[in-house]
């Protein structure tokens, strides 16, 4: 059973949960740049959250389906389209032998996913299936799908989603406007005590330079001369660091494991899934909060969610 | 160890440890992977982080329970029990710094094999990409900077140098390392039960080995 591809667009690749353990040999988290869409998506078709996906970056993108299964999408996307006909995204969707299905550009925001209620073939490897596209590993040949490309899958599950629809308070606003919350990072102090509030005090930008790997921003340069190198050490998803230009750089999903430039920030976890909706272009407002602080908005939203989603995790 | 010798700082959802040296670094690892708290643990050149979940665990508990480790930590033993043999073609083709290299050290270009292969290095940690190995020799070589330019391709088990650290590279990559040489051996093998051929704290050794060795190595012969 397929999907062909029939424009694959600027970035498309199969996504679910990220590689989590093996950030010690290097390996990066990869996944869903936006969890959190990817959950909504995935339970449309009823799927668990972190199962696989087509995340679709900025344009347009069309698929064929060749056999009949259910599907939903979420994100970012401008339209969706059955055959020509508009159709509502956060809502399972019966799709029938031939269909073909065009999904708008990202406007606002960056990623669309587009779930199925099947199980998605993707390359495996160290317990997950993401696209990890710098190494060329996992998803589709490790690798973003390109025109022509046929994606295969499992036969339907007997389980099936009915009809679902989003609830409207649970669906994420899109926007090029962004609010990411902050902690102290653990160079924030050696630099100068003022820094987060120099870096909370106007938006930033997102640069043209922006993809998976990280995001260069644009505004406020912060204290370059006293950004020197330091020995390289652990970052992880939604870090700030902040290299000798003094422009801040925040890292994306698929982040490399160590770096060594002074980590000024990191965005909380509870924020982390509006990064993968960080276009060029978009402006970002940082707000300091504290690690204790963090750990309540990232259980409350978590409790808000299970009552449509049930358990969940976000990253 | 007292107080005076780690510190803590606690992000969100993860934790940084300053720690003085490798055999420390190595020693946290060790500690912290026996918690079950921790869903990564990533060592770096003179510290080491810790990440948690923040619906299972809160900051002030992973704190309290990381400063319990490392006021129990001793050192490890700092000698790994056998050094990994690395096979290194430093044929030109597979080389192309090592006449720059050879000459900021002060050498002639035909003896930086053996030059380089004398010197016994250590894993300091992985990162960059997956099975990427950063590594640390004791002696000093200050000498060797960073390319002026990057390359935009380094070919996967390409040995970069840069001062007392070497690295080799695990996948093609850009990457502004002096390269000096090549192996054979697949440095990331998802497929193999120790995907990363390396590991933080462990003892290489690099041998020369010539250009039709390279071209026949069985990479079979790795595991």
């Amino acid at each position: 059973m397929s999907i062909t591809v029939l424009k694959a667009g600027l970035q498309t690749t199969l996504q679910g949960a990220p590689y989590t353990g093996h950030r010690h040999l290097g390996m990066p988290a990869a996944g869903a740049a936006d969890c959190l869409s990817l959950a909504l998506a995935n339970f449309l078709v009823a799927k668990s959250f972190g199962e696989t996906a087509i995340e679709i970056a900025l344009t347009d993108a069309s698929f064929r389906f060749n056999e009949p299964c259910s599907l939903a999408v979420v994100g970012a996307a401008e339209y969706l389209r059955i055959n020509g006909d508009e159709q509502p995204l956060h809502r399972t969707l019966e799709i029938k032998a031939g269909d073909r299905i065009d999904i708008g550009p990202s406007r606002p925001g960056c990623r669309t996913y587009l779930a199925i209620s099947a199980a998605i073939h993707a390359e495996s490897l160290l317990g997950g299936r993401s696209t990890y596209l710098a190494a060329r590993l996992g998803g589709f040949q490790g690798r973003t799908l390109g025109n022509g490309d046929v994606i295969t899958f499992s036969p339907d599950s007997p389980e099936t989603a009915g009809d679902r629809i989003t609830p409207e308070h649970l669906r994420p606003h899109f926007s090029y406007d962004h609010v990411l919350r902050i902690t102290p990072g653990p160079e924030t102090d050696q630099i100068s005590e003022s820094l987060l509030d120099n870096l909370c005090l106007a938006p930033y930008i997102v640069g043209g330079r922006a993809n998976r790997m990280g995001i260069a921003l644009e505004g406020t340069a912060l204290s370059a001369s006293e950004s020197a190198d330091m020995p390289s050490a652990a970052v992880f998803p939604g870090t700030i660091q902040l290299p000798p230009s003094g422009q801040p750089y925040l890292l994306g999903p698929d982040a490399q494991t160590t770096g060594g430039y002074p980590r000024i920030a990191q965005v909380i976890r509870a924020d982390r899934h509006l990064i993968g909706q960080l276009a060029t272009g978009s402006r970002i407002r940082f707000v300091r909060t504290t690690p204790e602080k963090a750990m309540d908005i990232y259980r409350e939203k978590l409790s808000l969610l299970s009552s449509w989603l049930g358990r969940i995790k976000l990253w | 160890m007292t107080g005076q010798t780690y510190s803590i700082h606690i992000c969100d959802d993860w934790i940084s440890i300053s720690l003085p040296g490798w055999d420390m670094i190595l020693a946290a690892q060790s500690a912290l992977s026996t918690d079950g708290h921790w869903t990564e643990i990533v060592p770096g050149i003179d510290s080491i982080a810790a990440q948690f979940d923040p619906a299972l665990l809160s900051p002030a508990e992973a704190v309290r329970i990381a400063s319990e480790r490392m006021e129990r930590l001793a050192p490890m033993a700092s000698e790994s029990p056998s050094a990994v043999k690395i096979p290194v073609c430093y044929d030109l083709a597979f080389a192309p710094d090592r006449e720059f290299v050879a000459g900021k050290i002060g050498i002639d270009a035909d003896i930086l094999p053996a030059w380089h292969a004398a010197r016994t290095q250590r894993v300091a940690m992985l990162g960059f990409m997956p099975g990427f190995a950063y590594l640390q020799s004791i002696e000093e070589c200050d000498t060797i900077g960073r390319l002026a330019t990057p390359r935009q391709s380094v070919a996967a088990g390409s040995i970069g140098i840069i001062g007392r650290q070497s690295c080799i590279y695990s996948f093609d990559s850009p990457g502004g390392w002096p390269i000096i040489g090549r192996t054979p051996l697949r440095l990331f093998d998802p497929a193999r039960t120790k995907p990363a051929l390396l590991s933080a704290g462990a003892t290489v050794c690099f041998e020369p080995i010539s250009k039709d060795m390279f071209d026949n190595w069985e990479t079979e012969a790795e595991e």
